[in-house]
């Protein structure tokens, strides 16, 4: 009866010791999530603290990493990534499990009661990652970062600017409109306005097109959670391939004991999958979050996470010599590609880059994290299409027409955390020629309808307007002379910031538009 | 964990979809009361006074709408101008213009809500380029309506480049306006609301701030600039802070300026002539264009002020398109010398 207590109680400890570790590890995700919402609200419009906005993402090794082999340039803040492979090297896929803010987003979502009956895809592919993260090197070393798209940091930053914020805007916006019209409700809607406005949602709505693509593809990765738990971290993830490659040499490792009774709780609760029975529910530390459900599952303290100066076995699905040659094959296959297309040295005449920035950059540099846009104020910094071909995918491209470059703000620059666009004084900025206005006489109030307009010259931020208005008399159809200012484009005082395109009243396509020029940086 | 999640999931989402689709339906709901408005407009019931059959009309006393009547004594418009020196403070200009037109209190009683409404076009430079209102001539008027006992003094605009917190802080109009006790407040797009305006010639309606129409003082403190389509940015072009559709209005510019000013009619204006902007307006930048005349004009008649600040450009009254028109609609007079101004000099 005595010894019966004794490892009642000695369970019910074990018990303890590992619900208190996973609600560690889920403060420390949640800590994690918040940290990096609060710098994605604080990335707009920059400011004074904008070197600091980058540190989310300059934490990230494979974003580090891939635009260090592309541009062959050290940015000095980029050594942050350091601190993540330290945290891997001693704790393992800790990163995965603790700390980053996709997984954390697959956790509250994790869609357990749709889980298909099949059960998870054979782990073979687990493997996938790994491919794609020697394509995504190997394209890097030939200066391509296209398939940056899919590190989980940029894809999270990316949806929150394109798509979450600008949703959360509308509903917002709409409760708003809604409730306004109630005069009872008027005074708190007025007051829950200024709490929001202009610090965590802005005073004029910042929208991107082609929203329903980024949306679509962040639904996607949750909704894969319905096949197998944390369906993107164990197939998918190139982040998380690269971290899982160093934690093999982690230096603390999880161990069974032998008093394993082989209840394989363990197994039911991993959600990565990892833990197999039939390796005496020994788990692959590249698999491994370090999320300590197994050992909250264990009803015995068999489970243990212990230092371990050895290295893991290799799996069947882990990387090997036939199928890195493969990727790497692809990789160089699919940059040449590429370069092939008609589209390079052409370029597109409405592809405009970000202030200081040149189409090299972005597609060197650029590791399509989406910060530039979310600190964009007006919106002009819209993902590319294919505008630059598809090498440069959901890099920033400055659309005039959806939003300008406003005259008074640096901030792209400034939170760029790999200085793809040129962290420029704000006086230094205003000198950059983005592109260069020409009119439309064609469809242009002033030159064709003969009615004054002058918006573009109003609108035109330069001291000295690079919009002149010329009055000319005219002889209308109908006999009547009139004086009517039309405007014209100095062409060398124009710096291509698009207000004039953006404001135009002309409906449709402006009268006034911002051409790509080839632009000498001026510094 | 899901126990809790999934009630509160359908809950918000339930709250943020239904939401969406109310709003959309109130929306196309009046769609269709426009729809339905635009035809029985087309019948012209309405008609417009001349000015000869406005003069008979009594100056109405609600807030918004037409100019109080001068009590006996008093001047229709005051002038303060600085008596040379550098060191004329525009503060004081604008205390010694409003003692002139018998203190602040004749304007803003106890407890009133007020707002004012300075030029806060852009937020590219500093207020030496003249292109936003002088941040000591906002500060102090900020100061004499809470000296009057006034509830609230907020302080708006609705800027064409660049977000209105950036031009707030940039203008260096906020930190006047916080340490004078008032408060800086951003324009939402939901309070922009659809009115009439049944005084108007050509714009019977408009998207129009809410807390303007509901304010019961909005004191009207443009900068005085070049502009090349209305020549110049005075009293009555300022108030296009206050809408939201700034293409349509400049489609017969004057007039539906005009219209405007009959809807949100200010109870003061206060024309900032501290420095002003020759060329370039109204975004300015160089400083080259800019004037330092150190003058403040203020008038509860915005037509009668503009008229005379018109005058410090080398125009006539009648120059200007927006004064042209208010006149004719009985907003305000242009006839300067039938008005009764009191200039001052302020300094040394």
């Amino acid at each position: 009866m005595a010894a019966d207590a004794r490892r009642l109680r000695r369970r019910h400890s074990v018990k303890r010791t590992g619900r208190r570790w996973v609600a560690i590890r889920k403060l420390s995700q949640y800590l994690a999530l918040l940290i990096f919402l609060v710098f994605f609200v604080m990335t707009r419009l920059g400011g004074e603290r904008a070197e600091l906005l980058a540190l989310p993402m300059r934490l990230d090794p494979l974003a580090m990493l891939a635009q260090l082999l592309s541009s062959r340039a050290w940015v000095v803040g980029s050594s942050l990534a350091l601190v993540t492979i330290l945290l891997t090297v001693v704790f393992g896929r800790a990163w995965c499990g603790w700390l980053c803010p996709l997984g954390t987003v697959l956790d509250l979502f994790s869609l357990n009661r749709w889980r298909v009956r099949s059960g998870p895809p054979a782990d073979s592919w687990r493997a996938v990652k790994y491919s794609i993260l020697v394509v995504i090197l190997v394209a890097a070393l030939l200066g391509n970062l296209t398939l940056l798209v899919l590190d989980p940091l940029t894809l999270l930053f990316r949806t929150l600017t394109v798509s979450l914020w600008p949703l959360l805007d509308q509903v917002v916006l709409s409760l708003e409109t809604l409730l306004y019209r109630f005069s009872s409700l008027a005074g708190p809607i007025s007051t829950f306005d200024s709490w929001v406005r202009p610090d965590i949602l802005p005073t004029e709505p910042v929208q991107y097109r082609q929203v329903w693509i980024f949306t679509g593809v962040f639904v996607g990765v949750i909704a894969l959670n319905v096949i197998a738990p944390r369906f993107w971290c164990r197939y998918l993830c190139t982040l998380g391939g690269l971290l899982g490659l160093i934690s093999k040499a982690a230096f603390l490792q999880r161990e069974v004991r032998e008093d394993c009774r082989g209840c394989g709780l363990c197994t039911d609760a991993c959600p990565t999958g990892t833990i197999d029975p039939a390796k005496d529910y020994a788990s692959d530390p590249s698999e491994c979050t370090m999320c300590m459900d197994c050992l909250e599952a264990c009803p015995r303290s068999s489970v243990v996470f212990t230092p371990s100066l050895s290295v893991a076995a290799w799996n069947e699905y882990d990387p090997n010599r036939q199928k890195v040659l493969t990727s790497i094959a692809a990789g160089v296959a699919a940059v040449v590609l590429l370069q092939v297309d008609r589209f390079i040295g052409r370029g597109h005449p409405y592809m405009l880059q970000p202030p200081g920035g040149t189409l090299n950059d972005m597609l060197t540099k650029c590791i399509r994290c989406g910060m530039c846009m979310r600190a964009c104020p007006t919106g002009a910094l819209q993902p590319a299409m294919l505008e630059a071909g598809f090498e440069g995918v959901w890099s920033p491209i400055l659309t005039p027409r959806l939003g300008y470059c406003d005259y008074a703000c640096n901030a792209c620059g400034q939170v760029c955390p790999v200085e793809a666009i040129p962290p420029l004084s704000l006086a230094d900025k205003r000198l950059q020629v983005i592109g260069k206005a020409a009119i439309n006489q064609d469809t242009c109030i002033a030159w064709a309808e003969e009615t004054d307009c002058i918006v573009c010259e109003e609108m035109c931020p330069l001291p000295e307007k690079a919009v002149r208005l010329e009055p000319k008399e005219l002889v209308r159809e109908d006999g009547t002379l009139v004086i009517v200012q039309l405007p014209e484009v100095l062409g060398e005082r124009c710096i291509g910031c698009g207000i004039c395109e953006y404001k135009c009243p002309v409906e449709g396509e402006a009268a006034i538009r911002i051409t790509a020029i080839e632009g000498e940086i001026v510094y | 964990m899901q126990k809790f999640t999934r009630r509160e999931f359908l809950l918000s989402l339930a709250a943020g979809m239904g939401a969406l689709a109310a709003n959309q339906f109130l929306a196309a709901c009046s769609r269709i009361a426009d729809e339905n408005g635009s035809t029985s407009t087309q019948a012209p019931t309405v008609t417009v006074k001349t000015p000869a059959e406005r003069e008979g009309d009594s100056p109405a006393k609600e807030a918004n709408s037409v100019p109080m009547e001068t009590p006996i004594g008093l001047p229709d418009m005051v002038v303060a101008r600085g008596a040379g020196g550098d060191d004329v403070s525009p503060e004081e200009l604008v205390r010694r213009a409003l003692v002139g037109l018998g203190g602040m209190e004749r304007f803003v009683s106890k407890g009133a809500t007020v707002i004012v409404k300075p030029n806060i076009c852009v937020g590219y430079h500093s207020y030496e380029f003249a292109a936003t209102t002088n941040p000591w001539v906002v500060g102090a008027l900020v100061k004499l309506c809470m000296e009057a006992g006034a509830g609230s003094v907020s302080v708006m605009d609705y800027p064409f480049g660049g977000p209105p917190e950036q031009a707030y802080a940039i203008s260096g109009i906020e930190e006047q306006v916080k340490a004078a006790g008032g408060e800086m407040v951003t324009m939402p797009r939901f309070k922009f609301v659809a009115t009439e305006i049944p005084q108007a010639v050509d714009m019977r309606q408009c998207d129009i701030f809410d807390d303007v129409l509901k304010a019961d003082v909005l004191i009207d403190v443009p900068i005085a600039k070049h502009h090349s389509l209305a020549r110049l940015t005075l009293g009555m072009k300022n108030l296009m802070g206050v809408i939201r559709d700034r293409p349509s209005i400049h489609r017969n510019l004057g007039q539906r300026l005009a219209d405007l000013t009959s809807r949100v009619y200010p109870t003061l204006t206060v024309v900032d002539a501290v420095r002003v902007l020759k060329a370039n307006g109204p975004t300015g930048g160089s400083l080259d264009d800019v004037q330092k005349i150190d003058t403040i004009i203020a008038s509860p008649d915005i037509v009668a002020a503009d008229s005379y600040a018109s005058t410090l450009f080398g125009l006539r009254p009648d120059d200007l398109a927006y004064v042209q028109a208010g006149a004719a609609m009985g907003l305000g007079r242009s006839d300067l010398e039938s008005l009764t101004i009191e200039e001052i000099a302020v300094g040394s």
